[in-house]
């Protein structure tokens, strides 16, 4: 007879694997992707498009140089792409996504090990780079329903996003139902509160991701602009407006969530979800910038590693109970 | 609302098995009776080679408390005395018994003419003992031991039903189609630790068992069921403690140290079957199942029987082999060859075709489900890249002596980790 595979226990998995989950944020991020094309056109698709093969190319060609083992297979370069293209105006020339690919993927996950080591969320630090380099390309923004064509050229007029508004302390011309389905200028894919949501009830009930962070991290900017509001507005209305405007539901539910730097226990989400809110309203509200949100997450991400530290959970045992 | 512990995880279940009777296989011409069975010191054989031997006759002896001797499941000729790779892959002596196909029981072996009132507790524990009883569950523990060291510190008993690892149904059946002997088990052992309470575990997808237990038990005193959520390792001493009474045992203890015994569900019935009838553990009840056997079901085997001779019994292999496990697939034993023979804690064997191959190991994504998955709690992604730097001392910090090698780890890793792996490396670092 002849000898038998032998290998260490347990003997099966769940068919979940790292492919298996981030195919699932993929799908989760597909219905904004299709709305952000009907509200600014076809140039969403354009620009999505190169963010992504940018992404999936600078990643493979690192690591053909490097030689090391090509993950593509995992996909995660495509959710990095997609999502680096939600976090750009449709206005954007398309080689800033190219360039904001190079520094995700090189710069920042590359250089720091891969997927799994790098401490800083590549999407956002790229994000920051561009916007530190580009400002103006960064923040010229169309006007909602005026599509661009998907090639051509841009003529748009640029249009003010709902946050410099809420910045000056006044609550924004659209009504809140509007900003709620995402009727407004803004990134490709943040601007539907709605779609994001449901996108993320899809990865809680698949367990891609677990509510700690997007609940603790809209609910803390939600007390905080409630409590907060400016004198003359009403509390609700404002608080509204500042959870649909800007990057807070996409960073949320798709960006904070990253599991790479952010923690890996309840409480650690809790924490880290409730840092994130907090400083998000306090970059809105005092910092040189309308939106809070992308910076916000990446100062939390520093802490990721202490946060796991500090919320170890107490082991089974670890404790004299009081009958034992 | 069924009772539950926090972490864990729920496998799908594949109990192809659970409608199957138990059967009893026909003996083999031979078998092999490992001399290592127990946890504990090995045995000696007791007898040589061209001996004849007696079904029920103890074949090996060891030294010591911790020990549990062993028996012939088979009468017939001893035609030799070998070293084989054992079901931990160690090396470990056999004698190996020629089958005459007699069935010539001990002469000895008679019911026990007292009853269980008049009987003490030396008189059970030596019962018991000389039965070469141990943990049917998988750990093999030698029960007279447990027992033993559990007086005058045992409040309550707990038989474990739970057979939370998927494919088994040995002790599901068990319960359907012996649940006096479990019952009456239960009696013996309250008997000797002169204990009060008796907690009858079993899971929620056993509903059928459950209400046969429950009919069974009646309004016996002390004695009731506990359901308990279905979810893996409810089977684990401690989680099953800790479901029913909320105490967690403190690290490094037993559970007879917070005032428990638990006993597997099969073990309670051998222990009948020894006071009442005299008959040592000579066989068991073991689920042969897996996507690459062509009958899978619930056996009664003599103990020594070759995986070789189940699986034929079984109908043979239905595609190619690629692993066979003794044990659950979560905790089980990969065996090296199918002449491999079962022991005490044999509780299934699994056969699984090539489409079961593992993926290469990727990377740790930190994702965190390792985590909400440890049923000790821990953090089992931080230990693995703990273990694969060689830092011994970070791994002890994060306590990775507390790991009980569950695998739910492992098995919820998206990035195919081979944490346990890695924690196994750690551990034997760590002890030396
Ligand atoms: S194998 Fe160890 S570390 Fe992994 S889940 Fe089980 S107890 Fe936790
Ligand atoms: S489950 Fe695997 S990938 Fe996720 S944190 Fe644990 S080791 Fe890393």
């Amino acid at each position: 007879m002849g000898l038998l595979k032998v290998s260490a226990s347990p003997h099966i998995r769940h068919e979940d694997t790292t492919r298996v989950l981030m195919s699932d944020v993929i799908l989760a991020m597909i219905p904004l992707l299709i709305w952000g094309a009907y509200v600014f056109g076809l140039r969403v698709l354009t620009i999505t498009a190169v963010s992504i093969v940018s992404c999936v190319v600078f990643e493979a060609l690192f690591n053909l140089i490097l030689k090391k083992k090509i993950p593509v297979g995992d996909l995660s370069a495509v959710v990095s792409g997609m999502l680096l293209a939600f976090n750009l105006p449709a206005t954007i020339p398309l080689w800033i996504p190219v360039i904001g690919a190079f520094f995700a993927m090189v710069v920042v996950k590359g250089l720091f090990g891969g997927l799994g080591k790098n401490f800083m969320n590549p999407v956002l630090a790229a994000r920051a780079f561009l916007f530190g380099s580009w400002p103006s390309h960064m923040t010229t923004y169309s006007a909602p329903l005026e599509r661009l064509s998907a090639f051509g050229k841009i003529d748009a007029v640029s249009s003010a996003t709902t946050l410099t508004e809420l910045k000056n302390g006044a609550l924004p011309s659209e009504d809140i139902f509007d900003l709620f389905i995402g009727n407004m200028a803004g990134c490709i894919g943040e601007v539907s509160a709605m779609l994001i949501l449901a996108g993320g009830i899809y990865l809680l009930v698949r367990k891609v991701i677990t509510w700690q962070i997007p609940v603790a991290f809209i609910a803390t900017v939600a007390l905080l602009t409630f409590a907060f509001a400016p004198d003359g507005v009403s509390n609700l209305s404002f608080m509204m407006a500042e959870l649909f405007s800007g990057g807070v539901m996409l960073g949320a539910v798709f960006m904070a969530t990253d599991y790479v730097t952010s923690p890996v226990t309840a409480k650690g989400r809790l924490i880290y979800g409730i840092g994130c809110g907090a400083l998000t309203v306090f970059i809105r509200f005092f910092g040189g910038y309308p939106e809070g949100v992308s910076f916000a997450i990446l100062i939390m991400n520093l802490f990721v590693w202490y946060l796991d530290r500090a919320t170890k959970p107490r082991k089974f045992g670890g404790i004299r109970n009081a009958k034992a | 609302m069924s009772l539950t512990f926090k972490g864990g995880l729920h496998p799908e279940e594949n109990k192809i098995t659970a409608k199957s009777p138990i059967e009893v296989m026909p003996e083999p011409a031979t078998v092999a009776i490992a001399m290592s069975q127990h946890i504990g010191a090995p045995c000696i054989p007791t007898v040589k080679k061209g001996d004849y031997v007696y079904k029920g006759q103890t074949v090996g002896e060891g030294q010591g408390g911790l020990t549990c001797p062993v028996h012939s499941s088979i009468s017939g000729t001893v035609i030799g005395i070998e070293d084989r790779v054992g079901a931990f892959g160690q090396k470990v002596t056999h004698v190996v018994i020629e089958n005459d196909f007699k069935s010539e029981l001990l002469p000895e072996i008679k019911p026990n003419s007292k009853s269980l009132e008049e009987s003490t507790f030396d008189e059970i524990v030596e019962i018991i003992k000389s039965a070469g009883i141990a943990g049917l569950g998988g750990a093999t523990f030698p029960t007279h031991f447990k027992v033993a060291s559990a007086k005058g510190k045992g409040e309550k008993l707990i038989i474990n039903c739970c057979e939370c690892e998927p494919y088994i149904t040995a002790n599901h059946r068990l319960m359907l189609e012996k649940p006096e002997d479990i019952i009456n088990g239960v009696k013996v052992v309250m008997k000797a630790l002169d204990l009060k309470a008796c907690h009858i575990a079993i899971e929620d997808n056993k509903k059928d068992a459950i209400k046969v237990m429950q009919e069974k038990v009646g309004n016996e005193n002390g004695i009731d069921i506990k359901v308990l959520k279905t979810k893996y390792p409810q089977g684990d001493e401690r989680q099953l403690i800790y479901a029913i009474d909320k105490i967690e045992i403190p690290t490094g203890k037993l559970p007879a140290d917070v005032g428990r015994i638990v006993l597997n569900a099969e073990t309670s019935a051998a222990i009948w079957r020894a006071f009442h009838d005299g008959i040592p553990l000579v066989d068991r009840v073991m689920t042969v199942t897996g996507d690459c056997v062509a009958q899978p079901k619930n056996l009664i085997v003599p103990l020594g029987t070759s995986i070789s001779d189940i699986i034929s019994y079984c109908g043979g292999y239905t595609g190619e082999i690629e692993k066979i496990i003794s044990g659950g697939p979560m905790m089980g034993m990969a065996q090296w060859d199918e002449t491999a023979p079962v022991i005490k804690g044999t509780a299934s064997i699994l056969c699984f075709g090539k489409k079961n191959k593992t993926q290469p190991s990727e990377n740790c994504i930190h994702c965190g489900k390792c985590v909400g998955s440890c049923p000790m709690h821990l953090m089992p992604l931080y230990l693995a890249s703990f273990a694969k730097q060689g830092d011994w001392e970070s791994c002890r910090e994060f306590d990775v002596l507390s790991c009980v090698e569950c695998g739910c780890c492992t098995y919820q890793c998206p990035g195919n980790v081979p944490i346990v792996q890695y924690i196994r490396t750690a551990k034997g670092k760590l002890r030396k």
